[in-house]
């Protein structure tokens, strides 16, 4: 006994200390990630609460504490809610609009792909050529924002040269002489258009990848059951990517928060014309390259609040019982 | 309530030749339980599927009641069928997977709600109305499947392997309950099974089936007593029979230095062809332990308390060498591993086969 005891004794303390050499060995490997975090992301954030309180416009060491100012004057002054608030506007409409069309249209072409084919002889499959489709629709997610950009400017072109002035032209209809980005009332659809085409492939094949986990005996236990297609769609497929929906959501409502590159490419004054396509991430950067640093950074703090609300309340109203297939 | 009739019905893959079920004709009656059974890939299941819908009808048809469904889609069939991994829908209560085939048929909420009541204390299922499949045992879960079939009241049943995802001891539970259930229902059941065990226990018929033809349609009985082939003699029945090729003579067939007398008739249907020699069968509980007979060499008991299997080698004189065998062995006399001990064929009980077609020679 007492000889065990001792023999046992020493390797337990070299146990823990080697328990503790292997505990730095693992922070070592975290120490640059979150030094990194901390000084590029953390600091920035902090940074930008504090310059929103000031009058820095860039380049001028002398910058004073303002308070509140700069946010009431986003807010009310003539001068910059003409920005700021077609801004929230536009960004709210884009978040509501983009994610349902994307997420509508992805799980249409997703049922399609994968269930949506004949299905004599139970056997479920998607409708002719769907990995051709499958390519195709990811296409979009290849190409770099700034060619989207260029390629729909084109497509968009006021004269009878662009893409869809000529189609229309096809069937008829005449010219818009206005053209289609230099409409006040027509431009943010014309943007929203893009932002969907260019993220449907993508959301396309996250569904499929989700569809494709549910289980085939399911989808003919349903058939059995009398389940026609659109019920089958809407009673089983829908309720069983619910997981994954509510994740497509969060990803497309930040890409409708931002919208940035599109709206700067493709509009008339960047944000025009008469602010019919003002973005958040646009108004940041006008104040900014206008040496308004200060009110750039408080447009970015407003942003930031109103991104964690709408994250937190739609964690919060879509949370439910977790399903497990 | 319905009869089913399979004719000439075949199914073929695309991009393969040889049919996945070839020329299949079966007739099963109303309110019969026929257990279709094979080694995996035999056909058994595809033949279900087809029954239900699920499989194309590529030749031939199926009828339910005469009303020919070969072209009809799953859901205008009137039938029900349990899966092997049960399918059910995971975010749906007990309670709604029972319900939504009678959701969809738009049938009033009262008489949904009496017939999964119903259903549920018929299974024993009341207490877990509320809950979701993942919150339920293995067992509950395949009564949840059994339910859902249940309350549809369908013409027929088709259960495909519902029991292989069940553990050994409730399986042979719920083998009996699933029996009694189906006797009290009345409802033709189609059940499809690789266990020859369930086979012989729950079916009122057999079906034998193998590379997509079926070999035999009996009950277990008959199947059991009077195999038609040498593929349905040596599936049904465990331990299986033993199945020696050995020489004929012209009184029977030479089983080492043991002679099994065969009629006139046999010997002459086993010579067919110019055979020499001819297949014999004899099942393990058929066999004794005697002083004389064929010398066996012992390399294995299983010890089953009330009986024991006694697997070892016996040389037959068929320049087959040593040949594996197997006894039954009574419980008082059970010999030692390497002990060579003498067995005899019960007179009467064994079974003859061409050696070169397999088929049954009869007495």
């Amino acid at each position: 006994m007492s000889d065990t005891a001792k023999v046992s004794a020493p390797p337990r303390r070299r146990k823990s200390a080697s328990k503790r050499r292997a505990n730095w060995f693992v922070a070592s490997f975290l120490v640059l990630p979150v030094a990194l975090y901390l000084i590029l992301v953390l600091s920035p954030f902090a940074q930008a609460f504090q310059f929103s309180m000031t009058n820095w416009n860039g380049t001028n060491p002398d910058y004073k504490f303002v308070g509140l100012e700069n946010f009431k004057k986003l807010f009310t002054s003539d001068l910059y809610s003409v920005y700021l608030i077609p801004a929230l506007k536009h960004n709210a409409i884009m978040l509501i609009v983009v994610p349902l069309a994307v997420i509508a249209l992805a799980l249409f072409f997703a049922f399609m792909l994968n269930v949506g084919g004949k299905s004599r002889g139970g056997r479920m499959r998607g409708v002719g050529g769907s990995a051709f489709y499958k390519i195709l629709f990811f296409f979009p997610q290849v190409l770099s924002v700034v060619m989207i950009g260029i390629l729909w400017q084109a497509i968009y072109r006021s004269d009878e040269y662009g893409l869809l002035n000529a189609l229309l032209a096809i069937f008829g209809v005449p010219l818009k002489s206005s053209g289609w980005v230099s409409d006040p009332s027509l431009v943010l659809v014309m943007v929203m258009i893009v932002m969907v085409w260019s993220s449907v492939g993508f959301y396309m094949v996250y569904f499929s990848s989700a569809m494709a986990s549910i289980p085939a005996e399911i989808y003919e236990a349903a058939m059995i059951d009398g389940s026609s297609r659109v019920q089958t769609f809407f009673k089983i497929t829908l309720p069983l990517l619910f997981d994954s929906i509510r994740t497509a959501w969060i990803y497309l409502g930040i890409i409708a928060l931002d919208g940035f590159a599109l709206v700067f490419i493709m509009t008339p004054q960047q944000g025009g014309p008469d602010h019919g396509s003002e973005v958040m991430g646009g108004v940041m950067y006008n104040f900014f390259s206008n040496g308004q640093a200060a009110m750039a950074c408080a447009v970015g703090v407003i942003l930031f609040f109103f991104t964690l609300t709408l994250m937190a309340l739609s964690m919060r109203l879509t949370r439910r019982e977790n399903v497990e297939l | 309530m319905a009869t089913v009739t399979y004719k000439a019905a075949s199914r073929i893959y695309p991009g393969s030749d040889k049919p996945a079920v070839n020329k299949l004709d079966l007739e099963i009656a109303d309110g019969e339980f026929l257990v279709l059974v094979g080694p995996s890939g035999c056909g058994k299941s595809t033949s279900l599927r087809m029954l239900a819908g699920l499989e194309d009808v590529d030749e031939g048809a199926i009828l339910i009641d005469d009303r020919d469904v070969s072209n009809l889609p799953p859901k205008a069939r009137d039938i029900a069928m349990v899966f092997q991994n049960y399918a059910l829908y995971p975010h749906m209560t007990v309670y709604e997977n029972m319900a939504f085939a009678l959701k969809l048929r738009k049938t009033p909420k009262a008489e949904i709600d009496a017939r999964v009541k119903e259903a549920a204390e018929l299974l024993q299922l009341e207490d877990y109305l509320k809950r979701k499949p993942k919150a339920l045992s293995g067992g509950q879960r395949q009564r949840v499947a059994m339910g859902r079939a249940i309350v549809r009241q369908p013409q027929v049943f088709l259960m495909d392997e519902p029991l292989s995802n069940l553990d050994a001891k409730l399986r042979v539970q719920t083998r009996s309950q699933i029996a009694s259930l189906q006797k009290r229902l009345g409802v033709t059941t189609v059940y499809v099974t690789h266990d020859q065990v369930e086979a012989m226990t729950m079916g009122h018929r057999v079906a034998v089936m193998l590379d997509g033809l079926l070999q035999q349609v009996d009950t277990p009985r008959a199947l059991y007593e009077t195999p038609k082939n040498v593929f349905v003699a040596g599936f049904m029945g465990s331990p299986a029979m033993n199945i020696k090729t050995v020489p004929l003579t012209d009184t029977g067939a030479k089983f080492g230095d043991t002679l099994i007398p065969l009629t006139r008739e046999q010997v002459a249907a086993a010579g067919e062809g110019g055979q020499k020699s001819v297949t014999v069968g004899v099942r393990p509980e058929h066999c004794t332990i005697a002083d004389t007979g064929i010398a066996v060499e012992v390399e294995l008991v299983e010890e089953l308390g009330s009986d024991a299997y006694v697997y070892g080698f016996a040389e037959l004189g068929n320049g087959n060498g040593a040949e594996r065998f197997v006894v039954r062995a009574q419980g008082g006399e059970i010999p030692r591993l390497g002990e060579i001990v003498h067995i005899k064929p019960q007179v009467g009980k064994e079974h003859i086969f061409h050696a070169e077609s397999g088929e049954r020679i009869a007495v």
